[in-house]
């Protein structure tokens, strides 16, 4: 149980995929101008990731060690189609908002990420937690980004005003280089408050 | 694991086949309703266009309202839309569209059947910048379109931006180059649309 107590920790924060390892952070820019397309996508990745790994992890021993990316590009698109398909036919509002983002679930750097070096040498249970964690802990901070740009941008939070008719919308926030800005001072804040330890065997 | 030529392949293959059967069994699972709701899509934008209000916003009455009302016409190869009533046609919608600031605007707009008032338009799909040209899509803007008068266009110019001396409707702040393409191909569209259909009588 304290294994998959500190897959779920680092996951969320010690090796948060965006302000830790900083990938995924293409998607972190795109989706974050309303709060409810960051919680889609993040949940969307999720699945994606979790689902993934649970598979590269099940068939890991049959896998040939060199083809390994392919089966894994191929199970992660599986999965993305899975979604995508899934958006279209019940959530058609969703899908119209991500456009092509979720397609692009697939170039995540995070899944990928994670299949090769988490579920490639770990049985599916505790990949499946993994890609739950990692999943959960790029959401979090998609929100947060998400949070400070709906917030200056539309004066909304989830579609609620909350900031009232004498706000004035940043209109920077609502474009791409909004995000920039957000995702740096939150990267700045969150590595301030827990700064990377000292790697043994000396650094550079 | 020995290194074999065969195996990979194999493998490949096999695993290949079995999660392309998952998505096709998927895809043939939901590609009525996914048909359905592109429809329902387009039929609530038609029903926007010509102000009338489906009973609510559910698939189904959306359907009804539309079938109740609205007739479908081959018009130069574009299907156009119609509205009838006791057999006389009360009003027309065409697809508008063209290039933005970012990308290509599509939409509808309705026109009365004398040609004398449009009744609304509405875009179904648009890259401009949210929250500045993106607005087009917005209620306050989509809404000075109702019932706009088309008889004191000249030389098909029926959409003039304000404050121009006989302007009739507002353009968006920060958003002059889409407003510029909307009117444009606004005016373009509405223009064709009246000859094609005179030229047919």
């Amino acid at each position: 149980m304290a294994n998959s107590k500190k897959i779920i920790k680092d996951g969320l924060w010690d090796d948060n995929p965006i302000f830790r390892q900083v990938i995924g952070i293409c998607s972190a820019l795109a989706v974050t101008n309303l709060m409810l397309n960051s919680l889609i996508m993040g949940l969307g990745l999720m699945f994606v990731t979790a689902f993934s790994e649970l598979t590269v992890s099940l068939i890991r021993k049959f896998t040939p060690k060199h083809i390994r990316m392919m089966v894994q590009v191929l199970i992660i698109s599986v999965y993305v189609i899975i979604l995508d398909i899934f958006l279209k036919a019940y959530y058609p509002e969703m899908s119209k908002a991500l456009g092509p983002y979720v397609g692009l679930i697939i170039t995540n750097c995070i899944i990928m990420g994670r299949c090769e070096a988490f579920a490639q040498n770990n049985s599916p249970l505790p990949s499946f937690l993994d890609g739950l964690a990692s999943g959960a802990g790029y959401t979090f901070v998609l929100l947060l980004v998400a949070f400070f740009r709906e917030l200056l941008g539309f004066g909304t939070i989830f579609g609620y005003p909350v900031l009232g008719d004498s706000w004035t919308n940043w209109t920077i926030m609502i474009m791409p280089p909004g995000a920039f800005f957000i995702l740096a001072i939150i990267i700045w804040v969150a590595r301030s408050l827990s700064p990377e330890e000292k790697k043994e065997g000396g650094t550079i | 694991m020995k290194k074999s030529f065969g195996y990979p392949i194999i493998f490949m293959v096999v695993i290949t086949a079995f999660f392309t059967s998952i998505l096709a069994f998927l895809n043939y699972k939901t590609i009525d309703v996914i048909a359905y709701n592109q429809e329902t899509d387009l039929r609530r934008t038609i029903l926007y266009v010509f102000d009338i209000e489906p009973p609510s916003d559910d698939p189904k009455a959306i359907e009804d309202t539309f079938n109740q009302y609205v007739e479908e016409e081959e018009l130069d190869g574009q299907t156009i839309y119609v509205v009838k009533e006791d057999g006389e046609t009360k009003a027309y919608a065409f697809p508008i569209g063209g290039t933005g600031l970012w990308g290509t605007v599509e939409g509808y707009a309705a026109i009365s059947s004398d040609y004398s008032k449009l009744l609304g338009l509405d875009f179904i799909s648009h890259s401009e910048t949210p929250g500045l040209g993106g607005r087009i899509s917005e209620e306050p803007f989509k809404q000075q379109f109702r019932g706009l008068d088309l008889t004191g266009g000249k030389d098909g110019e029926y959409i003039v931006y304000r404050p121009a001396p006989n302007g009739n409707v507002d353009a968006i702040a920060g958003a002059t180059l889409t407003s510029e393409s909307v009117s444009r191909f606004l005016n373009k569209d509405i223009d064709n649309f009246i000859k094609l259909k005179k030229g047919e009588k």
